[in-house]
């Protein structure tokens, strides 16, 4: 319980915090209260393991008077994970954003934005109320679009502000939503809504939400604004906008598919959901082949990646009694957003390092880096064997998960996309590697990067390979509290 | 103690490999004695399991990722026989790149990699499951890329790009198999055969096409060998550890498990599978051979040989008979130890006397006699004759292709001989008949090279010669054969 | 733990010995590599004296090594010993010393082991070893003089071996299948019956008439045997190609109508190569011919289910063995009475081989017409005419072999009393195992019928010998078939492969590239905020939509 309420409310003191505490005092703060979060949400983690999903009624209320957080397994497991990319984000910007070489809008506003993020994202995880997710999607969006500005030059105006349209778009359709949901049923719980009378305007409702929410999870066709907004960040800034701030939207999705409203999903909607996913797996694929900016690259993988975790829609439920697991494909998505923030936050950050070292993320400046950067380089392979879903990686776990459920489910043409999404990832992140590792002459850096910062990226990838390797665990944890459409299909 | 045997014959070269990695480059005798330690450690466990085994001890280690993905190490006989093949010539492997790279740049990246490609190809042998079996084969398949592109020279990239191009795409439609078998019976353990019933026959020999597309693109089943002959750019250990030892061993290893172990032969046959298998590994025996009689660049000749060769193995996996499938399985050593001899000599021949084509072998027998004779033992191998290793697999595979009914094998084989000789035949007579250039140099004084070679060659002598002894190879088959899969 | 072998070692060491020789010779001594050569068949001589007493199984080697004297394998074997060790006493009077010398050294003693064995195997695949050893080490043989000619030689001999080498294997396969087991007893009897035995048969009647210099597969051998040096002719001719022959004998089953085959082809040879003989200029390509020729008659004897074969077999190689060392006791002679001794001799020898009553020769003609139809015996007396005409004329042709260059005197005494003793042994010999061998009275050859049989159809040929002189022979290039077809080996250095064009594969990856980059001016179509703005409300609608009408 009191993990729970520190894991919300820590990251929102110590944001108020670091604006009043003196300049010095600043990334000492942010470091420490960054500690203090993760302690919070692995014991957060340990009491759900444990004792099954937390609840809290704020105020002691019961919903539909009060608000209700609930922290099930789902929830327990991304708190942990963005705990962890946190924890490594702080350590980079620590090395990076030194006010001497980044300038004073990064070295001061880098800080409360990351920490107001932080807390917005684990409200969005913890809440159970339509309203209260409205309220925290707002402040990630807003976090989220003032990280992607920060760099401060015109190119990242343009795509901040470009983003921030989407964002507001899809706040709107989602409000609009969450207006006819309580226009209809008079609450907003999700616990709630699931025991509703189903009314006229649920169809609605849930339509605009839907939209509204991959608008802001950058599904394909609405990805136009991802890619320039994350690659013109700073990278620190970039790894939370590309493995953390699209989970949380997405997270909403399921909650509301899977959680309040499962009665409504009809085969062909389902199918509606997938079928963007698909098409975002080829279309950032293709594009990410194309990039000759490594950081492009990286985003368009995350716009690919995006795509598989939609097939959760129709292939949920597949499975049967062959498989000694239930919920493959359940598990399987959250198992492919928890490895792909671990993973895209590692790549994020190694890109940062290079960036810092040679000033540049043209494949073609990057040329033999791997021989300067040894530790980077080793991070960035592991985390793209993680994103092209080869084992023993957690991507790998998540792959399998999904593939069986496919063929469970009599549906193999998913598993198709599947393994050829494996396979373009590999292509996309062909070059780079080849890039890094070419027998080039050593470039000169223009600053040493110390090897503390150097291993924070690798720390990240290796935990996105253990969370295949170790994969038990995690598996158990994301059973607690899974609702029931999970293992029996929407 | 039973549980811990398979993992930490896993971990001797594993521990070695990630030590390697964080050496620094100029510590060589502590990367040197670490590899070989970890070298002779496993053949030393290896040899004491052999023992236990054939007395019919079993291991087994487990370790649970998510459930029903299971990580299943088991020594069975059939494990056993390539664990044992790859750990000595690991071990030969070792030694000789050691004299072969002497004190070149990279060597700790180099040394890495290859204990690591040696632990996956171990882990592999071992796997006791469908999906760690996975699971290994791609980390053979990483941990292999490195290696082709060790002198990240052009060649080299441009054959460590084909390998992945081809290595990817094989694993997806493996991964892809195994998860449409899993899905309908569950988790597939090597010990406990699936029920297939549950699956249409149709759907049966898709998923068996899928299996010998993912496995077939490592043991080079043509039409999809284009990465081996390409691979040839890589350093010589590197060749014959691809050759030998791991990648193309560890393709033809699987087809043997998806035989015997995922199917069964019986419904092998059953499903009419079986013979079109066999036919592609005689199409690629042959077009193997006739590609080999075209190359005029020594490693690039023997590479195709192996994309015959190994197709041997196969073809005895699938004619699904026990002679057959002896004799496919005793090549599995056969192959290895001869074709490990040819690429040292050829290594030897390249480093020491800078020949890369065969016309640079004229009269190099009396220049280097010692190399000159390994190279021919395990070329006359090849070719098939006795007592060399080679006769033996042939004699078994052409005894199989009779009782599988099947006699057009002797037809393929006889085949394979002819072309064999055709192009292993002008490279004996070059080192022995043909006159030495007037400017011929080179020399042997390089015993870290020329000693694996002789012991190599020996190996493939003795196991033909002595093939009937109770400590044969072929004994080892036939008892896998009689004591796993016999009636 | 199975004892390493039973029975008696004696057949292994007279196997093990030539190689142990052999390895001294090319790597130990390999000075004196060539003198150690006429000690190799030494085991293997008193193996035979001693009557070729017992076997051994050696059960942990090849496949499990069965070692004892083959039917009929006795005389045969002895006279192998013999042939081999006389012309190894040639060799290393005659050929310089040196590396080249150990090379060649080593692989006579590779190529003798082989060929003993063929004559002690109990097994198919101890038998194939052996076969394949005495094919295929014989290579160096023929190739030794490195001459352009002997090179071409060597390519077509290698080439046939090899082949036969291939046809063997599958037969041997097949029989063994069949039989489910490896003794040649039981692979021959197996073959009869089994499904796919005749191509079984027909795989081995090819490799082993290709070293039995079987017409039409003898195409190696009239061109391999001039191009060795004298003794490699010597141990070729006499001796190696039995090795075919015991295999025909071994493994050709009686009653399946392959007796007929094989009478057939040997008629051919048998008459066929003698004619053709005459069309040579080399005394040594005619005697080669004169080799099919003799195949070829005991082919057709072996086919017949002659009682005699290895008896007419013994006689024929120390005989011709003898004729090819004079060749080269021909060219060591310097005075006109050593060139005259020399072919004295060879009249002997060849009246022997011609069918002279009483000799040799003339007794082994008797033997091999035991057990055989009345017509094939006629045949079988026939032969001798063309014997005599081939054998004339390579008497007319080694007397016209230009003289010499000078040589050490004391050599051609030695090299003409190594030949005088295969000669007269040839003459001699089959009388000693006259009755042992056939179980006939001593008395038998002299009977007058017999007489007369041997002496007219020599008398005939000697006639028509006379007519030679007169004619204008036409003359062709060892190897008819083959010279004639100007057939010339393809793909034997390693004709670079075709460079496929690297320009196809270019454009095609060309083109794929462009189609990325146009799907990445699309993405910029996308980007424009009205576009996507639209696509959004019309997603919406499109969920609420499909959420109503399907639900």
């Amino acid at each position: 319980m009191s993990a729970l309420v520190a894991v919300l409310t820590l990251p929102l003191v110590a944001a108020l915090g670091v604006f009043v505490v003196p300049a010095r005092l600043r990334v000492p703060m942010a470091l420490a209260s960054a500690a203090m979060i993760t302690g919070a949400a692995l014991a957060l983690c340990v009491t759900v393991a444990r004792g099954g999903p937390v609840m809290l009624m704020a105020g002691g209320w019961a919903p539909p008077i009060g608000i209700a957080l609930r922290a099930d397994g789902l929830a327990a497991a991304l708190i942990i994970m963005t705990a962890l990319v946190m924890g490594a984000v702080t350590c980079a910007a620590w090395f990076e954003a030194s006010p001497a070489r980044a300038g004073p809008r990064m070295a001061f506003g880098f800080w409360p934005l990351m920490l107001l993020l932080w807390g917005a994202l684990n409200a969005v995880y913890l809440s159970r109320d339509l309203f209260n997710l409205y309220v925290g999607l707002e402040l990630i969006s807003l976090a989220a679009v003032a990280l992607a500005a920060l760099s401060g030059t015109a190119q990242a105006f343009a795509a901040a502000l470009r983003y921030m349209i989407f964002a507001l778009a899809g706040s709107l359709l989602y409000l609009a939503g969450v207006v006819l949901a309580y226009a209809a049923h008079g609450t907003l719980d999700i616990g709630l809504l699931t025991a509703r009378t189903p009314a006229q305007g649920d169809a609605l409702a849930l339509g605009l939400m839907t939209a509204g929410l991959l608008a802001k999870t950058a599904l394909f066709p609405f990805h136009v604004w991802l890619p320039p907004a994350h690659a013109s960040a700073p990278a620190p800034a970039s790894a939370l906008l590309s493995a953390l701030v699209p989970k949380a939207s997405f997270l909403i999705l399921m909650r509301l598919w899977f959680e309040a409203m499962p009665d409504l999903a009809t085969p062909a909607a389902l199918l509606a959901l997938a079928v963007p996913g698909a098409a975002a797996v080829l279309w950032g694929g293709v594009l990410a082949l194309v990039q000759k900016r490594l950081k492009l690259i990286i985003a368009y993988s995350t716009v690919a990646q995006l795509g598989y975790m939609f097939l959760v829609f129709p292939l949920a439920g597949g499975g049967g009694a062959a498989q000694p697991w239930a919920a493959g494909a359940w598990t399987g998505a959250v198992f492919h957003a928890l490895s792909h923030g671990l993973a895209k936050a590692a790549m994020f950050l190694a890109a940062g390092i290079y960036i810092a070292a040679v000033g540049s993320d043209r494949l073609g400046d990057l040329r033999g880096l791997a021989r300067a950067l040894p530790m980077t380089g080793f991070a960035f392979a592991l985390a793209a064997i993680t994103l092209m879903g080869l084992p023993p990686s957690g991507g790998f776990t998540a792959k399998y998960l999904l593939m069986t459920s496919a063929f469970a489910a009599g549906q193999w043409p998913w598993a198709l996309l599947l393994a050829g999404g494996g396979l373009l990832a590999a292509g996309y992140f062909y070059r780079p590697m080849v890039a890094l590792f070419a027998r080039d002459a050593r470039v000169p850096l223009l600053r040493s990067i110390p090897r503390a910062w150097q291993s924070v990226p690798l720390v990240l990838a290796v935990l996105s390979i253990m969370l295949g390797l170790l994969s038990a665990t995690p598996f158990d944890l994301l059973q607690v509290g899974r609702p029931p459409p999970a293992s029996e299909g929407l | 103690m039973t549980a811990a045997l398979p993992v930490l014959i896993v971990l001797t070269s594993l521990v070695p490999a990630c030590v390697t990695f964080f050496l620094a480059q100029d510590s060589h005798r502590l990367r040197n004695g670490l590899n070989l330690s970890g070298a002779v450690l496993k053949l030393a466990l290896i040899v004491w399991m052999l023992f236990a085994v054939a007395g019919g001890a079993s291991y087994e280690a487990t370790l649970p990722l998510a459930p029903g993905l299971v990580i299943l190490l088991r020594v069975d006989a059939l494990a056993l026989l390539f664990i044992s093949l790859s750990a000595a010539l690991w071990f030969a492997t070792t030694i000789y790149a050691i004299a072969y790279f002497g004190k070149k740049a990279e060597l700790s990246r180099f040394f890495g990699f290859f204990s690591l490609c040696v632990a996956a190809t171990t882990g592999l042998a071992l796997s006791g499951s469908l999906i760690s079996f996975f699971i290994f084969f791609e980390l053979l398949t990483l941990s292999t890329w490195p290696l082709v592109a060790h002198k990240q020279d052009k060649p080299s990239l441009a054959a460590a790009r084909a390998y992945l191009a081809y290595a990817l795409p094989g694993s997806a439609a493996l991964l892809w198999a195994i998860i449409w078998l899993e899905s309908a019976t569950g988790p597939v353990l090597f010990t406990d055969p699936p029920d297939l019933s549950v699956l249409e026959p149709g759907a049966l020999r898709a998923i068996f096409a899928l299996f010998i597309i993912g496995v077939g693109v490592k043991a080079a089943l043509v039409p999809l060998h284009g990465w081996l002959p390409a691979a040839m750019a890589a350093p010589a250990p590197v060749s014959a550890l691809l050759h030998a030892v791991a990648v193309v061993k560890a393709g033809a290893f699987g087809v043997v498990r998806v035989i015997y172990d995922v199917f069964g032969a019986g419904n092998v046959v059953a499903l009419g599978v079986g013979w079109p298998l066999a036919v592609l590994a005689s199409v690629t025996i042959l077009w193997g051979s006739l590609r080999a009689l075209q190359q005029d660049e020594i490693k690039k000749r023997l590479a195709y040989s192996t994309v015959s060769q190994v197709s041997y193995i196969i073809l005895g996996a699938a004619l699904a008979s026990p002679l057959a499938m002896i004799g496919g399985l005793v090549h599995l050593i056969h192959q290895g130890l001869m074709k490990i001899t040819l690429f040292f000599c050829a290594g030897i021949y390249d480093e020491r006397a800078g020949v890369k084509k065969i016309t640079g072998l004229n009269g190099m027998g009396r220049r280097l006699p010692w190399t000159s004779v390994c190279f021919s033992l395990g070329a006359m191998g090849m070719i098939g004759l006795p007592p060399m290793a080679g006769f033996v697999s042939k004699f078994y595979l052409g005894l199989g292709g009779l009782q599988a009914g099947a006699p057009w094998v002797l037809g393929v084989l006889a085949a394979s001989t002819l072309l064999n000789a055709a192009y292993f035949l002008p490279l004996l007579y070059r080192l022995w008949v043909l006159p030495a250039p007037e400017d011929a140099k080179g020399d042997e004084r390089a015993p870290g090279l020329v000693v694996p070679a002789v012991v190599t060659a020996a190996a493939s002598l003795g196991v033909g010669l002595l093939a009937a002894s109770p400590i044969s190879p072929l004994s080892w088959a036939t008892l896998i054969v009689t004591r796993e899969y016999g009636p | 733990m199975t004892a390493l072998y039973s029975g008696t070692f004696l057949p292994l060491g007279v196997l093990v010995w030539p190689l142990l020789v052999g390895l001294v010779a090319m790597v130990v001594w390999s000075r004196g590599a060539l003198w150690v050569l006429p000690l190799a068949p030494v085991p293997a001589l008193g193996f035979v004296v001693a009557g070729a007493p017992g076997s051994v199984v050696v059960p942990d080697l090849l496949l499990g090594v069965h070692l004892g004297i083959v039917p009929g394998g006795a005389l045969l074997l002895g006279m192998t010993a013999l042939v081999w060790t006389v012309a190894g006493m040639h060799a290393a009077l005659t050929l310089r010393a040196g590396p080249q010398a150990a090379v060649f050294a080593g692989f006579w003693c590779v190529t003798l082991a082989g060929n003993l064995g063929v004559f002690l195997a109990g097994d198919i695949v101890t038998f194939y070893l052996a076969f394949a050893a005495v094919s295929l080490a014989a290579w160096f043989l023929v190739i030794h003089e490195r001459t352009q000619k002997a090179l071409a030689a060597g390519r077509q001999y290698i080439t046939l071996a090899v082949l036969g080498e291939a046809a063997l294997l599958v037969g041997l396969m097949i029989g063994a299948a069949a039989a489910e087991d490896l003794h040649i007893a039981s692979v021959r009897a197996a073959l009869v019956d089994a499904p796919l035995g005749p191509l079984g048969v027909a795989a081995l009647v090819l490799g082993f008439g290709i070293k039995a210099g079987m017409v039409p597969l003898h195409l190696w051998l009239p061109v391999a045997h001039p191009a060795a040096p004298v003794p490699g002719s010597a141990v070729l001719s006499g001796a190696i190609v039995n090795a075919g022959l015991i295999g025909m004998m071994l493994f050709v089953p009686d009653g399946t109508g392959w007796g007929d085959v094989l009478v057939a082809a040997g008629l051919v040879g048998g008459f066929g190569a003698a004619l053709w003989g005459l069309t040579q200029r080399n005394p040594k390509a005619v005697l080669a011919y004169s080799t099919i020729s003799q195949m070829g008659l005991m082919l057709m004897l072996v086919g017949a289910g002659s009682a005699g074969v290895a008896y007419y077999a013994f006689h024929h190689g120390l005989a011709k063995a003898a004729l090819f060392l004079c060749v080269g006791v021909m060219a060591a002679a310097q005075t006109p009475r050593q060139r005259g001794a020399t072919l004295g001799l060879v009249v002997l020898v060849a009246l022997s081989v011609a069918g002279l009553p009483l000799t040799g020769g003339g007794v082994a003609k008797l033997a091999g017409k035991q057990g055989l139809p009345d017509a094939l015996s006629l045949v079988l007396t026939l032969s001798s005419m063309t014997t005599t005409l081939v054998l004339v004329w390579f008497v007319l042709r080694l007397a016209q072999a230009p003289a010499p260059p000078l040589a050490p005197s004391p050599l051609w005494r030695s090299l003409f009393a190594g030949a005088a003793v295969l000669g007269g042994l040839a003459l001699v010999a089959p009388w000693a195992v006259w009755g042992h061998a056939t179980g006939l009275p001593t008395g038998y050859p002299a009977q007058p019928a017999n007489m007369f049989a041997g002496i007219w159809p020599l008398l005939a040929g000697l006639g028509a010998a006379a007519l030679i002189p007169g004619q204008r022979l036409p003359e062709y290039p060892p190897g008819d078939i083959l010279a004639l077809l100007r057939w010339r080996g393809g793909g034997w250095s390693g004709r670079a492969g075709a460079a496929r064009s690297a320009a196809p594969r270019r454009h095609w990856r060309r083109a794929v590239l462009r189609a990325l980059l146009h799907v990445r001016r699309l993405e910029t179509h996308m980007r424009p905020w009205p576009r996507a703005g639209w696509v959004l409300i019309v997603t919406a609608l499109t969920f609420s939509g499909l959420v109503l009408w399907t639900l």
